[in-house]
């Protein structure tokens, strides 16, 4: 992901490009940060036994945490090129749980002359592949 | 598959909250923990060169935003358990450190769906984001789903 984005325009977008995959160790105490600066200090995302007494494996990463480095895919991809991320529909399908590695990653799936935008399929999958949250965004590229 | 309820309900404003404001330190804290380095939502220098000619919360904070404490209270309710489904972000403009946003929020839809595991109710609650200059923010559809 080192490379210059600014360059990324729409004619440069090709159906099939690539978003990621961006592979990160997701602690607890980042998801603790996430959950006490956004006012979701809650068990479930910030202590395992009390989670657990929930029925849940241990703590669980906030959905719109998930929905918050997703876009963040999007954006670092967008990078300094003057794009700009306009719509974002995400599914929380499973919970994610921190303590473990998670891929982040996409592809460009249409582009509308028109509107001049391209959108995209994103998602984030646990080290068994399995998709546990899914989405699809809308990048719009200055004319 | 039709689902029980009061089709008044759709539509209807039922909830607007008074401004929250967003402070710089809340901006620095959310990008801090979500690992956003891009200098236009964390360095005021670098900013000013940029799109806004400031620093800027990076599109996501818009789904930080909580609904006010009456807000669940007119949200239907179907079975036990109730799960945040997703949300659907239609980002407008930019938020800034300085800004008060309110909130304005009604059902949009409500339809029920069975899966793998039976069948579930979605609830869909539109709440739009709305700056001290009466500027559109963003959209954001909350989908809650309830099993029954």
């Amino acid at each position: 992901m080192a490379e210059n984005k600014s360059d990324l325009t729409f004619e440069s977008v090709k159906i099939g490009d690539p978003l990621g995959p961006s592979e990160f160790h997701l602690s607890k105490d980042q998801v603790r940060a996430y959950a006490r600066t956004t006012g979701m200090w809650v068990p479930r995302f910030t202590d395992d036994e009390a989670a657990r007494k929930e029925g849940l494996p241990g703590m669980i990463t906030p959905g719109n945490m998930s929905l918050a480095i997703l876009s963040k895919l999007v954006t670092d991809w967008i990078g300094a090129s003057g794009a700009q991320l306009t719509r974002m529909g995400t599914t929380y399908r499973q919970p994610v749980l921190p303590d473990h590695a998670i891929t982040l990653q996409g592809f460009v799936t249409d582009k509308n002359e028109s509107n001049h935008t391209a959108e995209m399929d994103i998602w984030l999958e646990n080290e068994d592949g399995e998709r546990l949250v899914i989405g699809t965004a809308t990048v719009h590229f200055p004319r | 598959m039709a689902v029980d309820y009061d089709p008044a309900i759709i539509g209807r404003v039922f909830e607007t909250t008074d401004p929250l404001p967003v402070t710089a330190e809340m901006v620095k804290n959310f990008c801090s923990a979500i690992g956003e380095s891009n200098p236009i939502h964390i360095d005021a220098e670098a900013a000013k060169k940029g799109p806004y000619g400031g620093i800027t919360a990076p599109p996501s904070f818009a789904v930080t935003f909580r609904n006010g404490q009456h807000f669940f209270q007119h949200v239907p309710r179907y079975g036990k358990q109730g799960f945040d489904a997703g949300k659907d972000v239609e980002f407008v403009g930019p938020i800034r450190p300085g800004d008060a946003i309110s909130l304005s929020s009604h059902v949009k839809e409500i339809y029920e769906k069975t899966g793998r595991t039976g069948s579930m109710v979605f609830v869909i609650v539109r709440s739009t984001l709305t700056n001290q200059n009466g500027e559109v923010v963003a959209h954001v559809d909350h989908k809650f789903m309830n099993r029954t």
